[in-house]
Formats: C-alpha cells, structure tokens, sequence
C-alpha cells in the first residue's frame, strides 16, 4: 500500500498552500477507455472540413488537448475555427503555448458568452523571445481562469499516462516546489524503494487538436522535427482532430510505417489544411512569422495596459471572424511575409 | 578594455561555466547563446538538449529564437518531443540545466511562475515552469541567470517553480523526490555566485573587475556568503564579442537592457 507523503517544502516562499480535492478534469480513464472500445475500427476514410469536424467534436465544458510547443507547429487553423464557432467553459490543457491560448483568451475578453476558458492546466503560456503572454496576465489577475500548474515534462508525462491507458504516472519532479503545494499531483513513498515520487494524474482531453506535417485519409500521421507532445495528446484524447499540410497515399504510409507517430485508431477527423500552423513555424515548410506574431501581442498588450478593445477587436474580425476558412486567413498575410517564412525553414528534410 | 554589455557578461561567463565533452540542457535566449560561444571556442563536443525534443544538433541556421524552433533541430543526432528529451533527462544524460527567472533565493530556489501570495489571484502572472523545472529537479547540475538586483535576488521567492536546495536542510531534494545534485552556478552581469558545500548557501565566487564584495551584497536581498578572497571575473575579449554578436545577429538577446 503506497502511503501519502510530503516533501520539506514549508514556509520557504511566499504563495499560500492550497487544498484541492482531486477531480478529473476531463474524462476519466476508465470513461475514456470505453470510448475508444465503442469506436468502429476499421479504416475508414476520415477526411472532412475543419467547420464538419470542429462542429461535430467541439462542445461547450469540453478539455481541449492543444498540440505543439510554444509557436511550433501549433494547430491555428483548428483554433480560429473554435473561436469562430464559439465554446464556453473550456478546460485547456498543455505543456507550453503562445498564441493558440492567447486567441483564446483574447476571444473570452471579447465575448464571454462566445468564447470562455475555465480553467487550464498547463506547463507555461507566454511568447519566449518577445515576452509575457498579457491574455493571461489579464485573466490570472483578475481571477477569471483556474489554473494548475505543472513541469514541461509533467504536462508531458500526463498525457503520456493518458495514451497509456493509465490513471496516473511517477515523475522525479514537481517535488519540492510550490507545484507540490498547489496542483493536483501527489507525493507517495514509493512501495518498493521507500522513497518519496511525484505522482501525477493522467490528462485525457476530450478533443485533441494537432497540426502535422503529412497524414493520410484514415488518420495515420507523420511528424518531422520536434514531436513537441502530438503523439501523446492525439492517443490520449477522446476524440482528436488532425490538421495536415500534405494529404499521404495510403501507400505511402504502407511503404514507411516505422515514419508513423500517430496510428489512424487516434485520429477521428483529418483536414487537409495548407499553412494549418501558420504564422507559427512547421518543420520542413515554414518558419516563424516574427511580424505577425509580435503585432499580435502588441495589440494585446495594449489592452491589457489599457483597457481599450479596440484593437483587439479590429484584429479578431478581419483575421478570424471575417475569414470563412483558414485560407482566407492565409490570403490576408502578405505574400512576401510568407515566402520570407517558407525561405527560413531552410527547406528542412522530411518524408513526404 | 573592450566594450560591452550587461547580456554580453552573462553570455560569456556562461560560455566559462561549462565544460566541454558534456552535455547541457539549454533554455531560451543566453544558455542558448553561451552553449554556442562554448562549442566555438574552449570546448568544441559540448552538446545540447532542446526540450522540445533534440539531442545534440548542429545550429547551421542560425540561432534559435525558441527551445521548440526548427533551427534547434537541424543536424541533430535524435529528435523526438518532450517525453523523449526529458527522459533521457530523468535517467541522468544531462550535466547541466540552464535556466533563467524571475527571483532566486539564497538556497538557489528559482521563481519562473508568479508574484504575490493568492495563487487563485497572481498579482503578476510569469509563464510558468516551462522545462526549467524539471529541469531543475533532474539535470545532475543547475546554471541559474537571474538579473542582479535586490527585488530579484530576495529572502523568499513568491513561489518556488525550480528545486534548488529548498530550506536547505541536508535530505531536502532526497525528501522531494528529484534525482539531480542542485544549484551550481548562479550568474549575473557583475557577479559569479556558487553554493556553499556545508551549508548549502549561496556565496560569491567572482566579482567584475573594479567592483567590491560590498557592491554586490548591496545588490542582493539576502546574506551572502563571502569568502576572504574573491576572484575577479574575467572579461570577454574582442575576439569573444565578435563571436557573441556573431551568433545573435539579430540582437534578439544580447541588445536588451538591465534595470539597474
């Protein structure tokens, strides 16, 4: 019988304790399990437009599993459908994001009856080179998100448990810090070695969204580059939507199957979507758009330092609201910014 | 005596601090840049860990803006996500963990999350762990920059996002469970700090040249430990800083200012 324990963590900083009763912030495992038992297996072709399948698997209260890491290969397609369509009460869960939760964000401060977050447990939500993420400021000021807050590598790690079908998994960190204090991991003596380990819950989104570099029509993907935690989240997810810059031939996928790092049982929805990550950066297409990127959060940070929504509101109709598609959004980048950005990746090797 | 910056002094002292034939885990902006100062000049087969998911690549084009960046996974010899990096991580790979933040304490705790008391309410919301710590807890050594004032270097952080000695009782990391030694290096632009083996407390080791001790423990809101003797940190030369601005073209890290 593993025992409840603590580590020395008391007094040596200034946040205060707090007491959380342990509740899934999602579906449970054993609720996600059944799920994926209920699912017809056979291959069947998936391919549908991001409206269809955001339509059909996004709901209000849902756990929303975002993939990629910070700008890399981050699902905005996916996102700026959600947010055209609308979903309130979300519980967002990843490790490390920019401007996917900043949209989000940015849309609840516009519209709470549209678009909401509830909550968020994740790792780390800011713009790394170019500073603070101010949604998120805004929000966690205010008291408007509960958030939960863990290591890169235990947001990682909770959706790895997830993918296996686990409720929980042991990791060597998160001890010791005010994660301890605060989020809803535990710490155990270990049965077998006596010692204290970290234990934290599995995550299962219930809609996992990941941009990719090929996919074919039963859901069988490819990634290139970093990995970021797609492999995770898509298996750990109840229902996960694929983004793809390239469409593959079942062939294709035959003839390379070791190149596979998300199976088609994982995947419900596949959407052939060019420049699907864009202005983040895909590996092997394009690299960061720095512009776009940076005028988007100086539009932000003017909010937060003002008030005024102006701006922000100006930015959401003419790159979201106003775009029927993705493409559209595409289209309203200026074509040199996006040749700029595909030079930039430097034409990186991948198997397509 | 050549010219530089406050960024330019970290970057190079950075460069000093590691070894080569080792391998760092590097966080964005000057570990990153440090690491490739170090593999140009004193220790060529140092590599480093990406935590988005790539080992030892070779940075052809360029320096990247973010651990998740294309151009940290070129050439690299295995890339995988997260799980794979910081696994390898929790296994031991990684000699060094180099992070930044937002505070630090005497025992070399690091703040990377937020400021005030009320976590429900975060007076100033910061973003978060990231990689640093797990980081912290399980690369074998840590190298900490945090800018050198009294509000940054304080008596207890507003939360503790990265391990370091914690109360600084002798069992505290064995207790949260962690797997790496600790804090080893804390730097700044005017000051080398390091970890007292007995009491497990930060002392100073290298001042910048025409500075006193006195200097320093006026800058830092706790006190130091500070030895009879203390070393003058040695300066980057020209060659150094042609290297240092060569890497960061676009001045994205080196250009910025210090509050001072």
């Amino acid at each position: 019988m593993a025992e409840r324990a603590w580590s020395k963590i008391k007094n040596i900083s200034e946040v205060k304790p707090i007491e959380r009763k342990f509740e899934w912030w999602g579906p449970s495992p054993e609720e996600a399990r059944k799920n994926l038992v209920s699912k017809p297996k056979g291959l069947r072709d998936k391919g549908t437009s991001l409206k269809e399948a955001v339509k059909r698997y996004v709901r209000d209260g849902i756990n929303l599993g975002i993939g990629g890491f910070v700008n890399t290969r981050i699902p905005v397609a996916a996102i700026h459908e959600i947010i055209r369509q609308g979903a309130k009460d979300l519980t967002l869960s990843f490790q490390s994001e920019s401007l996917t939760a900043e949209w989000l964000a940015g849309a609840m401060i516009l519209d709470e009856n549209h678009v909401s977050i509830k909550r968020a447990e994740i790792a780390w939500w800011a713009y790394e080179v170019i500073g603070l993420a101010p949604m998120l400021r805004y929000l966690a000021k205010n008291g408007m998100i509960e958030l939960d807050d863990y290591t890169n590598y235990g947001m990682a790690a909770r959706f790895k448990a997830g993918a296996m079908g686990l409720p929980f998994i042991p990791t060597r960190d998160h001890g010791g810090t005010d994660m301890e204090t605060t989020n809803r991991g535990t710490m155990i003596k270990c049965p077998f070695t006596g010692r204290n380990v970290y234990l934290v819950p599995a995550c299962y989104p219930d809609v996992g969204i990941i941009h990719v570099q090929g996919a074919d029509k039963y859901g069988n993907c490819r990634i290139f580059g970093p990995l970021c935690t797609c492999p995770e989240i898509a298996s750990a997810a109840v229902n996960t939507i694929v983004t793809a810059e390239k469409i593959l031939s079942e062939e294709s996928i035959r003839q390379y199957p070791n190149l596979t790092e998300i199976p088609f049982p994982m995947t419900d929805a596949v959407v052939h979507q060019p420049f699907g990550g864009y202005p983040g950066a895909v590996y092997g297409f394009y690299w960061f758009d720095m512009k776009h990127i940076r005028m988007f959060r100086e539009i932000c940070e003017e909010f937060r330092k003002t008030g005024n929504k102006d701006k922000l509101e100006e930015y959401y109709n003419r790159y979201i609201f106003e775009c029927e598609t993705p493409d559209e959004f595409i289209n309203k980048i200026p074509p040199e910014d996006r040749q700029e950005a595909i030079k930039s990746d430097g034409g990186q090797p991948v198997i397509l | 005596m050549v010219d530089y910056n406050p960024y330019e002094m970290i970057a190079y002292t950075g460069s000093m601090v590691l070894e080569d034939n080792t391998i760092v885990f590097v966080g964005t902006g000057l570990p990153i840049i440090a690491a490739m100062h170090a593999q140009r000049t004193h220790a060529p087969k140092l590599l480093m860990i990406y935590e988005a998911g790539s080992l030892a690549p070779i940075l052809e084009l360029g320096l990247p803006l973010s651990v998740g960046d294309t151009r940290a996974f070129t050439k690299a010899c295995f890339v995988k996500g997260l799980c794979g990096v910081f696994e390898l991580t929790q296994r031991g790979v990684a000699d060094y963990a180099f992070i930044g933040g937002a505070q630090v304490d005497k025992y070399g705790n690091v703040n990377s999350t937020m400021l005030g008391q009320d976590y429900s309410k975060q007076e100033t919301r910061f973003p978060g762990s990231g990689g640093a710590g797990a980081m912290a807890a399980n690369c074998e050594k840590t190298i900490i920059i945090v800018p050198l004032e009294r509000r940054r270097f304080v008596e207890k952080v507003d939360f503790i996002t990265s391990v370091g000695y914690g109360d600084g009782s002798p069992d505290y990391r064995e207790k949260a469970g962690v797997m790496g030694a600790g804090p080893y290096r804390v730097i700044t632009h005017q000051a080398l700090f390091g970890f007292d083996e007995t009491t497990r407390r930060m002392n100073l080791l290298e001042i910048a040249p025409g500075l006193k001790p006195d200097d320093i423990q006026n800058k830092v809101g706790f006190e130091l430990i500070v030895p009879k003797e203390v070393e003058t940190m040695k300066e980057p030369t020209a060659e150094d800083l042609r290297l240092l601005r060569e890497i960061d073209l676009e001045g994205y890290f080196l250009g910025r200012k210090i509050n001072r």
